[in-house]
């Protein structure tokens, strides 16, 4: 039998998406479909909150039932969602733009996919044993005397705290070892980039959430007493094992997803990134001052005061190198060739709303004013301007750019603007009342709020329909692109990353002969007027 | 426009070598994987031990420390450190082709490794008739779990010593192929050296 | 750059920085603000201002200019080319850098001053332990020897919380007073405050705390010297007044904390953790078929999860009355809810 028809029998079977398969490119198709099929549930529990928020009085959820819809939508959202699908498309991409056949642990690789329905499941579950209902901040003393799913949940995250881990370990190993020959770390594609400071985050403080959740565990089933206060456990050293790693972890929500922004913008600018050193440097300054500022979260707690000085300072610097990004993002869109394919919408959205993510974020690091914001909607709303309109935006703009490479087909255009009007109004809609909610006196995880806030509580709740009317198009135009979408080329959108190199989607072994590289990944315009010849020239119309 | 990417004919895509970079860089893609998988165990094992120093500081038990056998668990502590040793015996052993060698070598790592966790069991088993248990305190809980979880560590180990030993007795290793036998030096050293830390901010601070 | 070009910049930033001065200074924030009741709110507000003039002017420019390249920059019908093949430009890049870096150094140090200045210990403040409790707050005052459900505070007099909890940790906020301090078990956190205008308003639980959360409200009272002193000795005569007098029996609905999850009118109770009582004298006989007012009252006291009403939680009141009441104070309580109509 020939090689070449062996593969297309693999190429075809949808059924090894549900094996062991160590193919990196199998393994990355395997997180996104997962992920988004946690996104509908975590979004389906959205839709529920919103509901019964929708007027002031208990409508049809109680105090009880509510904290464990509030628990489990956090949960979802944060570490069955951004989390892994972010991961998925960087076990898709990433070996493909340093020209590499699969990533550096194919076996690992497969581990660390099957460990996310395994963790979810357990997660899950534990809406069904008297859950977790704790919000996903697990608070102590709360969270050691929540029942039985609390402890279930636990478990479900740690687990998919090793498959984080042992992604971080491949993306940082690959990108050492497996880049072909010419691509030194300044030809690396920014993805690449904010995949390393991401994976940096990921090996440093997952491990200590996971020590955290074994200290909650212990005492919830074998009686140890760390945080019993009347034996000395102390509530505080929660918080502080719990932001050493959650803080980081926003980082690691939003890094590869500013990582898929400095990938589309050039391309549908026709310009170079501008700033690239400094992007790429950006992000590792992220990275490492990530870990400096977790007791922000904690500034009403009761922590020493002096302590929270140190922490401002630091919460404030990393709006710099923050800044550094999006001001050289809007240098790469100026004076280019701009095409509003969704996927570039996507990115324009983004940087719009995370600029308001960001400069709220700002306000909440100033120790004051978070002593008056500080779990409150305020924190809400911020929170869901940078992983909303900052993380799935991005993760939008990616899957509309690279479906094609992985599918062979391309997404409805239309759909796709349609998508992205419904989604950008919706989420304005939905999470700019919050900062007037948050500051006129409406606390988070509430089941119920004072009667002045209605209107405002009103705002919100069309604003996440319009969201989940966003969504159901997407779904719509995902399933039937997939399964009926024109054919796609090998570089549909004439980029110059290794990825679009090769067939879409591409063979097992990634490329016939591994690329040889000369240049940076974003030269475009050397010729002014010009492009490429050597690149397959399909201009689709717009 | 001529452009980033020219094609190079490969000798046979199954003789490439995918980790060329690596080696450009000195790196062996299974010990960069290894020392970063350390990294986030020294993060774990940092996780638990602040724990430990924060009740040791805040919460001292001082009766509780009194029970603390430093000589018994110094013993141990050799012991441990004795094992690490013989792992670079081990490893220098089959580097000179010596298969029987490093069998033999993480034959006595396994021992004493097991002798080890058998001490360790003794103490805890002292320790819970003398009174202190999970619950008598909150530095008896974080000393515990600190110290157990360490030893779940040098199970791990046990047992990977003994799939190391059997890849040996299969033929596995060889002067030229001994990067098994490497990583898990590596892995055995980090659960040495955490030890070291942990016993001395247990036992002798 | 073109001399004109320099001109035109300068007159953007003037008028950039102008609307960012008329936001800090002028602009109306009280439809997203309560009123200010305490001295810390005022510099709060003054803080939000500024941050918010400096806010809107960074959007302005960020958002304005992605704007403006959207439809400056946009590529024309059935053109392939490429921009110019720009890579960056070091001086603005250095510029973008320490601008940033220069507005939040000036931001941090004036929070700084800011937190500085709220949190400034009086010099003989007036002194009160808060307890959260799931999910009620109760306040005492050590001097007089009182224990309230309600927060009364005097005008103008430094104020110091002891804040601390029985259970989970809470969270202690006053939205007109702006700042708020976590009620942890096992230690005490202190909040300063000054209030300045009399008032009534709400206190919130800012702490998720268990299926009561949103339901943990009650209320801090501002009030003349004159008015808090009455207030005090009122509360403390009230354990000395004979249960079965009216006056009584309402002192022990006080004292007994009902009004910390009932609202009951008669007695200033606010409470929304459990249903209002303001009708119960009425209501009671309607509950359960066969049961009479009397012992519908009597049995949801000593047995609260027996009929629980609809839209309220079950396990929440403390089903310990029997033990905490004699009869005589069981009797008297059910006699005066039974007065309510």
């Amino acid at each position: 039998m020939s090689t070449e028809s062996v593969e297309l029998k693999q190429e075809n079977n949808w059924k090894r998406y549900f094996t062991w398969n160590t193919d990196h490119k199998v393994i990355g198709v395997q997180y996104l479909v997962t992920a988004f099929a946690f996104f509908l549930i975590g979004g389906a529990l959205a839709m529920l909150i919103r509901t019964e928020l929708l007027q002031p009085g208990i409508d049809f959820m109680d105090g009880t039932i509510y904290n464990r819809v509030i628990t489990n939508h956090g949960s979802i959202m944060i570490f069955l969602w951004i989390i892994p699908v972010l991961a998925g498309f960087a076990n898709y991409m990433l070996p493909l733009m340093i020209g590499a056949r699969d990533m550096a642990f194919p076996n690992l690789n497969a581990l660390s996919f099957w460990l996310i329905p395994v963790g979810g499941l357990f997660v899950l579950l534990s809406f069904f044993i008297g859950a977790a209902e704790t919000g996903w901040t697990a608070y102590v003393p709360l969270s050691i005397q929540a029942p039985d799913g609390q402890t279930i949940w636990a478990i479900g995250v740690i687990l998919l705290g090793f498959s984080s881990i042992f992604g971080a370990i491949n993306f940082v190993t690959t990108t050492f070892t497996m880049r072909t020959e010419g691509m030194g770390f300044l030809e690396l594609p920014l993805f690449v980039w904010s995949m390393l400071a991401t994976s940096l985050l990921i090996l440093v403080a997952t491990p200590v959430l996971t020590a955290g959740l074994i200290l909650i565990a212990m005492d919830r089933v074998f009686g140890t007493i760390f945080f019993t206060v009347q034996a000395g456990g102390d509530p505080i050293l929660w918080q502080n094992v719990f932001w050493f790693y959650s803080h980081p972890a926003v980082y690691i929500m939003i890094l590869p997803g500013m990582g898929i922004i400095s990938e589309v913008l050039p391309v549908f600018s026709r310009k170079p990134i501008f700033g690239y050193i400094a992007i790429a440097l950006s992000s590792m300054a992220i990275s490492v001052l990530g870990l400096t500022v977790w007791a922000h979260h904690m500034f009403t707690s009761g922590m020493s005061p002096a302590l929270r000085v140190p922490f401002m300072i630091t919460s404030m610097i990393i709006a710099v190198p923050t800044g550094i990004k999006i001001f050289s993002w809007l240098g790469t869109i100026w004076g280019g060739k701009l095409r509003f394919t969704p996927s570039m919408l996507f990115s324009l959205g983004f940087i719009s709303m995370f600029l308001i993510g960001g400069i709220t974020g700002v306000f909440q690091a100033s120790v004051p004013f978070d002593l008056y914001v500080h779990d409150t909607y305020f924190i809400v709303g911020h929170l869901h301007f940078v992983l909303f309109g900052g993380s799935v935006f991005s993760v939008f703009s990616g899957f509309y750019y690279w479906f094609p490479k992985v599918t062979g087909r391309e997404m409805n255009e239309r759909l796709g603007k349609i998508q992205f009007a419904l989604m950008f109004i919706g989420a304005n809609l939905t999470y700019l009342p919050m900062f007037a909610s948050g500051m006129l006196g409406m606390p988070r995880r509430v089941v119920d709020y004072a009667p002045e806030l209605a209107s405002l509580n009103l705002l919100t709740t069309i604003g996440a329909y319009i969201l989940g009317t966003s969504v159901i198009v997407f779904f719509h135009n995902a399933a039937t692109s997939w399964l009926r979408g024109p054919k796609a080329t090998s570089n549909p959108w004439r980029a110059l990353t290794l990825e679009w190199m090769t067939t879409s989607p591409p063979p097992i072994h990634n490329f016939e002969e591994l690329p040889v590289v000369t240049s940076g990944p974003y030269e475009y315009g050397e010729t002014p007027g010009a492009s490429d010849t050597r690149q397959t020239l399909e201009v689709t119309g717009d | 426009m001529e452009k980033a990417m020219e094609t190079m004919k490969a000798e046979g895509s199954h003789h490439e070598d995918h980790f060329r970079a690596g080696k450009a860089l000195g790196l062996d893609h299974r010990k960069l994987g290894m020392w970063l998988f350390l990294s986030s165990e020294v993060m774990f094992f940092g996780g638990l031990l602040s724990t430990f120093l924060f009740y040791k500081v805040n919460n001292p038990s001082p009766s509780e420390v009194a029970l603390l056998d430093v000589v018994l668990v110094g013993v141990n502590t050799f012991i441990l450190l004795t094992s690490s040793f013989t792992v670079v015996l081990g490893l220098t052993a089959i580097q000179r082709n010596n298969v029987q060698g490093v069998m033999r070598f993480l034959g006595i790592t396994m021992l004493l490794g097991a002798v080890f966790l058998a001490g360790q069991g003794y103490e805890f088993v002292k320790l819970y008739y003398e009174g202190m248990t999970l619950s008598s305190s909150v530095f008896a809980s974080a000393f515990f779990t600190l110290t157990g979880f360490h030893g779940l560590h040098v199970f791990i180990g046990l047992i990977w010593a003994g799939l190391t030993i059997f890849k040996a007795y299969q033929g596995q290793y060889s002067a030229e192929e001994y990067g098994g036998v490497e990583i898990f030096g590596l892995y055995w050293h980090f659960v040495d050296i955490v030890w070291i830390v942990l016993f001395t901010l247990i036992y002798l601070v | 750059m073109k001399p004109r070009n320099i001109i035109l910049l300068l007159i953007l930033a003037v008028i950039l920085i102008t609307i960012g001065v008329l936001v800090a200074t002028t602009i109306d924030v009280s439809a997203i603000l309560p009123i200010q009741a305490s001295e810390s709110a005022i510099y709060i507000d003054q803080l939000f201002r500024t941050m918010l003039g400096i806010a809107v002017v960074i959007f302005l420019i960020v958002e304005g200019g992605l704007i403006y390249a959207v439809f400056r920059f946009r590529r024309k019908r059935g053109e392939t080319g490429d921009g110019a093949p720009i890579h960056g430009n070091t001086l603005l890049e250095v510029i973008w850098t320490l601008i940033p870096a220069i507005i939040v150094i000036v931001i941090s140090i004036y929070s700084y001053q800011i937190l500085t200045e709220i949190e400034r210990p009086g010099v003989k403040p007036l002194v009160i332990e808060v307890i959260g409790k799931q999910f009620a707050w109760e306040f005492r005052y050590p001097d007089e020897e009182v224990t309230t459900t309600s927060l009364h505070l005097p005008i103008d007099r430094e104020i110091n919380l002891q804040i601390t909890s029985e259970d989970v940790i809470h969270s202690f906020w006053v939205p007109e007073f702006r700042i708020k301090r976590d009620a942890t078990p096992g230690q005490i956190s202190e909040l300063i405050l000054r209030p300045t205008e009399a008032g009534t308003y709400r206190i919130l639980c800012a702490e998720l705390c268990g299926p009561g959360h949103a339901a943990m409200v009650t209320e801090v009272v501002i009030e003349s010297k004159e008015e808090f002193d009455d207030w005090i000795e009122k509360q403390s005569n009230l354990a000395e007044l004979p249960s079965s007098s009216p006056e009584g029996r309402r002192a022990l609905f006080i004292t007994q904390a009902c009004g910390s999850c009932h609202t009951l009118d008669d007695a200033n109770a606010v409470g929304i953790v459990g249903p209002s009582l303001n009708e119960i004298g009425a209501i009671a006989e309607t509950r359960v078929p066969g049961l009479d007012a009397q012992n519908y009252i009597t049995q949801s006291i000593l047995q609260p999860n027996a009929y629980i009403v609809e839209g309220y939680t079950s396990n929440l009141m403390p089903n310990n009355y029997g033990e905490r009441l004699t009869a005589e104070e069981l009797q008297a309580l059910v006699e005066y809810l039974l007065e309510q109509k």
